[in-house]
């Protein structure tokens, strides 16, 4: 008795003087959640706007993650797992918090221009927003395959709803339920995959696993071995079910279904929110293999190999069947696929480099630019592909129209929308000087560094290479519409107000261009971000 | 001192810049898709700049009067007390009265006061600094409360004349296009108003520039602003021609502003007017400027025993005075005397140009082109008057011959101008050639010694010009854009207000005054220190005879072709009943100025030589000018000195308002009475009539002089361009497209086949993959079994069997 009572005294103590003031953020935006849904309760309440609780939760989430990675990175802060280890709070979570936050203020804002969600409908909607980007941030930091597992879910199934939230929409409805079904069905998968590694090793905290392998897997042993077959099964099982979150092919015949029935805010939310949480996931999912034997170091080298297969397959079914599309978010769609196919390089890159039998100081610095050229593509990403739906959503609510050749002589009607359209196209084709360019560049150099431990990376560079060039034309095609071509007679016209809506379009596309221009500022920060998460330092 | 250089320096220096900024400001809001042809923002953003420098110089001019303690309104005063008193005490009585004046001159007059400094340092080649210098004295600050003051009042005046500009479809009525119509395009308010502003930034650059290769920078700059704006209506042929023909003639003038840069660079080793004072570490450097190299302390040329060389004073003793190096010394310089004299003549070159002297003054009467305010500002006010600033500003460096170069120049021209404008019967262009006679004038009183009348007349003459030259602006105005005086006539009830300020003006050019009282118009004043210089150089050099009676001459015919404007326009029947019926007063915004420019034009010289306009300019008068030069010794002409030429005063008084009254009595009994018809006159004198009229014939010989000459090589040159160069260039040109069918033949054969087939075969290869894509749920699931097996199988099957 006296000792479940010390224990649960230890537990009370760990909790609330360290987790819960880490914890904070995540805190801020569920209270935010339960305000909002207060007010709807509270007549007296209804007059409040649910965007402007959202956005100030929001703001109160991001000003405190980046108070604390400045802590971190200042030192007086220190990386620690948090909630008996359920968690990790270190400078790569703190980095993806930050970010989600940041993206978070951005979609509300966007939201706020767009008119979408009503006033009536405002509240759910906005709930259903923040506990995704919840299930997003704990993604970002689970240090354990429960919470893998229940990250994965809260980010998925408030994003099922907001799909759906067109609600007198057919197509809506309909992505909807494929995204459910489809998403039970890989979870499943995923669980599988979890209680297989879990059984097998007797742990879930994903710094131990490593460990653990190593105790049952002889050296020497092959897939013949039935523990080893059985460890590539359960890894395989959990990676599926991140490929779903990343729409990573063959996984990812969702996504387009999905963007095309979802609003363009939606879309864009999910293309970059939701692929965040799940890299950063899939990043420490790849890290815990390490600390083991060279037997287990070589099931996470043909991981990795595996990867960057899948990888250099999904850029290129990504940008291939984008050229057919006609409809401006489906193509976008595809281009989220191939843009994650780009991004899940860096990655295999990684496993390879840091599984690799001949490691070395090199090595470590090769991983470390991996995660970099990882962070520094997502960071781009963020802001060219949200400005690319946004730019979507605003030319909508003119046009009622998301077909591409609805978009023909547009920049004659509306200059700065259709150059900050261009400014992101040009970054997400990756032509210099925009971030696209940088982020593309550094880690195609990185799997450059990997093809001497792996011929296989070779087929993976070519394919990136490839890709950039296929990637051209689709998206030509925009700016071909919206410069080239006449606009209709008769074709609606698009206006729209300099001051929030042309400042805010600015605001998302030109970081584009301030990342391409200016790489060393941000390359700083993300090396050290990267630099924390693999050598402690 | 310090600090009161530096206070100057700073307010000038925003009063230069605003209207640089608002030059920009204008420019870039004019390219603005969304600008609004309609609005007259830019105009009031220009006046707000100009206007903003107005005060600015004022408080510069007010800091400077307590500063010095109001010595310049002093100094005079006491100068001529004390030359009084010399006179009495009888010391020097036999050395003459240019003694006196010396001595009151170098001892008694406090030291003229000069700020001078660097802005900023543009760039370095050696020992050639090129440098934004600031050279502030009087006659900078009454320059530029002279030159903010009347721009203000254009610009105002400009927002009433230029308001039809204020469309988005203007129709230039004087263009006809192809199809028998006229020729439409936006408006140009803005571009009116930014080439305006651009131009009062130069013209206050220039007058601020404390070297004289930034005087150059500045000189081109204004010219450039006075070709943009001759050209404002651009799609008339006449207004380009004008244009092209303005830059032109000055590029003439400019050819020998460039050599004499380039004599002062070699000889003096510098640009700068005033000493520069260089902190270099903890020593304190000075070195020597244009103006101390040749004069010294007391205005004296240092000239080696044969004459032949120029000896500079490049060393400064304790005392600060500058003296000439010893010949053993590496550091003297010397310069030799013909070679100083080309430079000063190279200088006054460009200014003969730009202040449109004999032989380049053609281009001015074109210059009218341009919309009237430019001509009131630009080519009658300031830029024109810039020639005459420089020279004014450039003084010590010219020698007798040099300055009896340009006293002979500003005489032929002040001749010729006012004899041409008899005839002329375009109310602008009379004013334009009466602008070059007075400019004439100015040079005159500059060459003659006269270095304070000079620029006290260019002083008056801005503002009694402007003035004039904004009532033609109203009066054009009001009848619909007719220039012509012969179809005006009784505007004087129409529009009184007009015609009362130009009586104003034409009184002022006309130098009227009334005998026996204080009481003139500043133009008598101005013209009769003129005179007076004048008729003292010619006691002193009785040869140059011609130097005062041409002028006391043109005064008389000044006087005459005024008034004959002012009877044609205002008084008489009116010539065409039609225009007449349709004239109008122009609004407050044009008539406001006028009333203002009115006051000036009268009263600016209250005083004469004893007012304070007068006192304050000559307070910056070169030293040694006071004291006048005897020239008998070196073979040279003698300058008359202060005293020489009060005592002239009188006489050349007199004589000039004399032939002032009997102009205007001619004018009035032809114009005004109508006792003599003019058509009389003109039939008698047909061939007098047409030489006049024909502009004493510069354009006809200049055009068989220069412009056919270079139209027949230009057209040799042509053809040889044509038929030699261009045929080689035509071969190889074949040749290439040659090689290129060839070679385009192959890329599209061969390089574009494989490049299609690869697009082809990778975008069917996308269309197709579109069908993977089947909407199908159930087989969307299927699909997550399917590839986990298939990958757990691949996975089997290349891993390392162990």
């Amino acid at each position: 008795m006296n000792e479940i009572g010390l224990l649960v005294q230890r537990l009370l103590d760990e909790t609330t003087k360290t987790s819960v003031g880490l914890f904070v953020p995540e805190l801020v935006l569920s209270g935010t959640i339960v305000a909002m849904l207060l007010c709807r309760i509270l007549p007296l309440l209804w007059r409040v706007p649910a965007q402007w609780i959202a956005l100030l939760g929001a703001f109160t989430a991001f000003a405190w993650t980046l108070c604390q990675f400045d802590q971190l990175v200042g030192g007086t802060l220190h990386a620690t797992p948090i909630f008996t280890g359920l968690l990790m709070f270190d400078q790569f979570a703190t980095f993806f918090r930050m970010f989600l936050c940041l993206f978070l203020i951005l979609t509300i804002t966007l939201t706020v221009l767009s008119g979408i969600p009503d006033r009536e409908d405002a509240p759910d909607f906005y709930t259903l927003l923040l506990g995704a980007t919840l299930g997003m941030m704990i993604m970002a930091s689970a240090n354990h395959l429960l919470m893998v597992f229940l990250g994965v879910e809260m980010a998925s199934v408030p994003s099922y709803a907001m799909v759906g939230f067109l609600k007198g929409r057919k197509k809506s409805s309909e992505a909807a339920l494929k995204y459910v079904v489809y998403g039970a069905g890989a979870a499943g998968v995923m669980l599988y995959g979890i209680s297989l590694l879990a059984g097998l090793t007797g742990t879930g905290s994903l710094p131990e696993i490593g460990h653990r392998l190593s105790l049952i897997v002889s050296q020497g042993a092959g897939i013949s071995d039935p523990i080893v077959r059985t460890i590539v099964l359960a890894s395989l099982m959990v990676l599926v079910g991140l490929a779903f979150k990343l729409s990573v092919f063959p996984f990812h015949f969702w996504c387009p279904d999905v963007f095309e029935g979802a609003a363009a805010e939606v879309a864009g939310f999910l293309s970059v929110a939701s692929k965040a949480g799940a890299f950063a996931l899939l990043v420490r999912f790849g890290l815990a293999f390490s600390g083991g034997s060279a037997a287990v170091s070589e099931i996470a080298f043909a991981l990795g190999i595996g990867i960057g297969v899948l990888a250099a397959a999904t850029a290129t079914f990504g940008n291939l069947s984008a050229y057919g599309q006609t409809n401006i978010k489906r193509m976008l769609a595809y281009s989220t696929i191939a843009h994650a196919g780009y991004m899940l390089m860096a990655v295999s890159a990684l496993m390879v480099m840091k599984f690799s039998k001949h490691g070395g100081a090199e090595s470590t610095a090769v991983t470390l630019s991996c995660i970099e050229g990882l962070i520094y593509y997502l960071f781009v990403y963020l802001f060219m592909n949200l400005g690319a739906f946004a730019i979507v959503a605003l030319v909508r609510n003119q046009i009622f129209s998301e077909e591409i050749e609805d978009y023909n002589g547009l920049a004659t009607q509306c200059p700065l929308l259709c150059f900050g359209m261009a400014l992101c196209i040009f970054s997400l084709i990756g032509l210099p000087p925009m971030g696209g360019f940088f982020a593309k560049l550094v880690i195609f150099a990185s799997v450059f560094k990997a093809t001497s431990v792996h011929w296989a990376m070779w087929f993976v560079l070519g394919a990136g290479a490839i890709n950039t060039v296929f990637g051209l034309f689709y998206y030509i095609r925009i700016l071909k519409a919206m410069y080239l071509k006449p606009r209709p007679d008769g074709a609606r016209k698009v206006s729209y107000d300099l001051m929030p809506v042309g400042l805010f379009v600015l605001m998302i596309c030109l970081p584009t261009l301030g990342l391409g221009v200016l790489p060393a500022r941000f390359a700083e920060t993300f090396n050290n971000v990267a630099s924390v998460l693999l050598t402690g330092r | 001192m310090e600090s009161l250089g530096n206070k100057l320096s700073t307010l000038l220096a925003i009063a230069w810049l605003l209207p640089l900024f608002g030059f920009v400001v204008e420019v870039f809001a004019m390219s603005w898709p969304n600008a609004n042809r309609k609005s007259k923002a830019a105009a009031y953003f220009a006046i707000f700049c100009i206007g903003f420098g107005f005060v600015c110089s004022s408080i510069a001019f007010y800091e400077w009067g307590e500063g010095t303690d109001w010595a310049a309104f002093k100094a005079v005063d006491h100068g001529h007390s004390e030359v009084a008193n010399a006179a009495e005490h009888g010391e020097h009585a036999a050395t003459g009265h240019d003694d006196h004046e010396h001595k009151a001159a170098t001892h008694e007059t406090p030291k003229r006061t000069v700020f001078s400094g660097t802005f900023y340092n543009l760039a370095q080649f050696g020992n050639l600094k090129l440098s934004l210098d600031y050279y502030i004295d009087s006659l900078t600050l009454a320059m530029f409360v002279m030159v903010t003051l009347i721009a203000t009042c254009i610009h105002i005046f400009a927002t009433g004349y230029m308001a039809e500009e204020l469309v988005d479809d203007y129709v230039d009525h004087q263009v006809h296009t192809h199809d028998g119509g006229h020729f439409h395009r936006p408006g140009r308010f803005y571009k009116f108003f930014s080439y305006m502003s651009l131009f009062c930034f130069a013209m206050l650059g220039l007058v601020l520039a404390g070297n004289i290769f930034q005087v150059f920078i500045f000189w081109e700059l204004v010219g450039i602003c006075s070709y943009l704006l001759i050209g404002f209506y651009v799609e008339r042929h006449s207004a380009s021609t004008a244009a092209n023909k303005a830059f032109i003639v000055n590029r003439v003038g400019d050819f020998g502003f460039i050599i004499g840069l380039m004599i002062l660079w070699t000889s003096f080793g510098t640009f700068s007017f005033d000493d520069q004072h260089e902190v270099d570490g903890n020593v304190n450097k000075v070195t020597a400027g244009l103006f101390t190299m040749v004069r010294g302390h007391d205005g004296h040329l240092d000239r080696s025993s044969d004459g032949q060389t120029v000896l500079l004073k490049n060393e400064q003793d304790v005392n600060g005075e500058w003296h000439v190096r010893k010949e053993s010394d590496p550091g003297r310089k010397t310069i030799t005397y013909t070679l100083l004299i080309v430079a000063g003549l190279g200088v006054f070159g460009g200014c003969v140009g730009k202040s449109a002297q004999f032989p380049l003054q053609t281009w001015l009467p074109d210059a009218m082109e341009g919309p009237t305010p430019v001509s009131a500002l630009v080519h009658s006010a300031t830029m024109v008057a810039a020639g005459v600033y420089l020279a004014g500003r450039f003084y010590p460096m010219f020698v007798p011959e040099v300055l009896l170069t340009i006293a002979y120049v500003g005489c032929i021209t002040a001749f010729v101008g006012a004899t041409i404008a008899i005839v002329a019967t375009d109310i602008k262009k009379v004013l334009a050639y009466s602008t070059i006679s007075q400019l004439g004038y100015m040079m005159l009183g500059l060459g003659v010694g006269g270095w304070g009348a000079g620029l006290f007349h260019l002083v008056t003459h801005a503002c009694f010009k402007s003035l004039m030259f904004l009532c033609s602006g109203s009066v054009i105005a009001g009848c619909h854009h007719e220039q012509e005086m012969t179809k005006m006539g009784g505007l004087l009830r129409k529009m009184p207000i007009t015609a009362l300020t130009m009586l104003v003006g034409v009184m002022a050019i006309a130098g009227l005054a009334i005998p026996g009282t204080s009481i003139a118009f500043s133009g008598y004043h101005s013209k009769d220190a003129i005179l007076a210089t004048a008729l003292a150089y010619t006691k002193l050099n009785p040869i140059h005879f011609l130097l005062f009676l041409v002028p006391l001459l043109t005064a008389g015919i000044t006087s005459f072709y005024m008034f004959r404007l002012w009877f044609y326009t205002f008084l008489g029947k009116p010539r065409d009943q039609h225009l007449h019926e349709h004239v109008h007063e122009s609004p407050w915004e044009m008539t406001g100025p006028l009333l203002l420019l009115a006051v000036l034009a009268a009263g600016c010289a209250i005083g004469g030589e004893d007012g304070k306009l007068f006192k304050m300019l000559t307070f910056s008068e070169p030293v040694g000018v006071g004291q006048g030069v005897d020239g008998a010794a070196a073979h040279t002409v003698s300058l008359p000195g202060h005293a020489a030429i009060h005592a002239s005063h009188s006489t050349a008084g007199s004589a000039a308002l004399l032939a002032a009254f009997i102009g205007m009595s001619i004018s009035y009994l032809v114009y005004g009475k109508g006792v003599i018809n003019p058509a009389d006159i003109k039939r008698q004198a047909a061939s007098v009539h047409a030489f006049l009229a024909n502009k004493w014939g510069f354009d006809d010989l200049y055009d068989v002089m220069f412009v056919k000459p270079a139209h027949v090589v230009a057209k040799f040159a042509a053809a040889i361009d044509k038929f030699v160069f261009d045929e080689i260039l035509h071969t190889f040109v074949r040749m290439g497209i040659a090689v290129s069918k060839w070679d385009r033949k192959f890329d599209e054969g061969v390089i574009d086949g494989i490049v299609n087939l690869m697009g082809n075969s990778t975008y069917s290869l996308g269309i197709s993959l579109r069908n993977v894509q089947t909407g199908k749920i159930r087989q969307y699931v299927t699909f997550i079994a399917v590839s986990v097996v298939t990958l757990f199988v691949l996975l089997f099957a290349l891993y390392p069997k162990g």
